[in-house]
C-alpha cells in the first residue's frame, strides 16, 4: 500500500466532504431558517457562528485544494502536466476552477455575513441595507453550494473521462 | 459499462458527501453554537430546521446507500464472493456496516431531539427544575448521539476510500 497516497486521499476526501456538506447545509437549511426567527436571534447566532463557520469552511477548502494538488502528483501515471492536455486533465482542471470559484464566492458570502453581523450589532444600519446584505449572502451561499457540488461531480467522474 | 459506473459513482459520491459533510458540520460546529446561544431562540431555530434537515440527511443517506449497493454489484460480479474473500470486499462491507450503524445512531439522536422539542413546546411557562433537568439530559444525549453518528459515517468514508488501496 502506498501510504502517502492513501493518507493524502483520505485527507482530500474528508476535508472535501466537510466543505461541500457544510456549504449545502448553510445555504439550504441554516440561513433561510435563521431569517425566519427574527433579527435579534440572527445577530446572536451570527456572533456565535459566523467566524467559526468561516474558519472551518475556509480551512477545509484550503486543505481540500492543497491535498488535491498533492494527490495529482502522488497518483501513479498522473501529473500536473496532464491538466488540460487529456480528458482526465480537462475534468480535473474544470473541477479545480470550480473549486477556486466556490472558494472566492464563499469568501464573498463571508464578507456579507460579517457586514450583516456588524450591522445587527451596531443597530445603526437601515433595514433596506440589512436586507441587501441578506439577499447577497443568500445568493452567494446558493451559488457556492451549486458550484462545490459540480466540482465534486467533475472530480469524481474524471477517471472515467 | 464505464458510463454506467461513472453515473452510479456520481449518484453514490455526491449524496454521500452531502450526508457526511452536513452531519459533521451539524454535530461539531452548529449544535455546540446553538447550545451556547441557548433558549428561547435556539429551540425555535431547531424546531424550524428539523423538517428540511430530516429531508436532506435522510434522502442523501438513502441515495448513498442504495447507489452504493447497486454500484458494488455492478463493479464486482459475483459480489458476495468478493465481499467475503478479498481485502477489498472486507473494507467495503465494514464501511457499509459503519454507514448503516451511523445512520441508525443519527436517527436515534433525531428522535431524542424531537422528544426534547416536544417537551419544550408543551411548557406553559418557565420549566420546573425537573423539566429543566430532563430537557438538559435529552439535549446532552442528542448531542452525543449526533457526534457518534458523524464519527461513524466519517470512518465509513475512510474505510470505503481505502478499499481500492488494500
Amino acid at each position: 500500500m502506498d501510504v502517502p497516497l492513501v493518507i493524502t486521499r483520505i485527507i482530500h476526501v474528508l476535508s472535501g466532504a466537510f466543505w461541500v456538506g457544510a456549504a449545502i447545509y448553510l445555504a439550504l437549511i441554516l440561513e433561510p431558517r435563521v431569517r425566519s426567527i427574527g433579527p435579534q436571534f440572527e445577530g446572536q447566532l451570527l456572533n456565535h457562528t459566523s467566524k467559526l463557520n468561516s474558519a472551518w469552511i475556509t480551512g477545509a477548502a484550503v486543505v481540500t485544494m492543497l491535498s488535491g494538488f498533492a494527490l495529482i502528483s502522488l497518483t501513479p501515471g498522473r501529473s500536473m502536466s496532464q491538466l488540460a492536455s487529456n480528458a482526465w486533465g480537462n475534468m480535473i482542471l474544470a473541477g479545480l476552477i470550480l473549486s477556486l470559484a466556490a472558494f472566492f464566492i464563499s469568501g464573498g458570502a463571508g464578507v456579507f455575513s460579517a457586514k450583516l453581523r456588524r450591522g445587527l450589532d451596531a443597530g445603526d444600519v437601515s433595514t433596506d441595507e440589512l436586507d441587501r446584505y441578506r439577499r447577497n449572502l443568500s445568493l452567494l451561499s446558493y451559488l457556492n453550494a451549486v458550484i462545490v457540488t459540480l466540482a465534486v461531480a467533475t472530480m469524481a467522474a474524471a477517471r472515467f473521462a | 459499462m464505464d458510463a454506467e459506473v461513472a453515473i452510479l459513482r456520481l449518484l453514490h459520491i455526491v449524496p454521500g458527501v452531502v450526508w457526511v459533510g452536513s452531519a459533521v458540520f451539524f454535530a461539531w460546529v452548529l449544535q455546540p453554537a446553538l447550545k451556547v446561544t441557548g433558549p428561547p431562540h435556539a429551540g425555535a431555530l431547531m424546531s424550524n430546521m428539523v423538517k428540511p434537515m430530516v429531508v436532506l440527511i435522510h434522502s442523501s443517506a438513502w441515495l448513498t446507500i442504495i447507489f452504493g449497493v447497486i454500484m458494488a454489484f455492478r463493479v464486482r460480479d459475483p459480489l458476495f464472493d468478493f465481499l467475503w474473500s478479498t481485502d477489498w470486499g472486507t473494507m467495503i462491507w465494514v464501511g457499509a456496516l459503519l454507514a448503516v450503524l451511523g445512520y441508525a445512531v443519527g436517527t436515534t439522536g433525531g428522535f431524542t431531539s424531537k422528544k426534547m422539542m416536544d417537551l419544550g413546546a408543551s411548557l406553559q411557562g418557565p420549566p420546573t427544575p425537573e423539566q429543566g433537568a430532563e430537557i438538559a439530559r435529552l439535549q446532552a444525549r442528542a448531542m452525543l448521539l449526533t457526534k457518534i453518528a458523524s464519527v461513524l459515517v466519517t470512518i465509513a468514508v475512510v474505510t470505503m476510500a481505502l478499499a481500492q488501496h488494500v
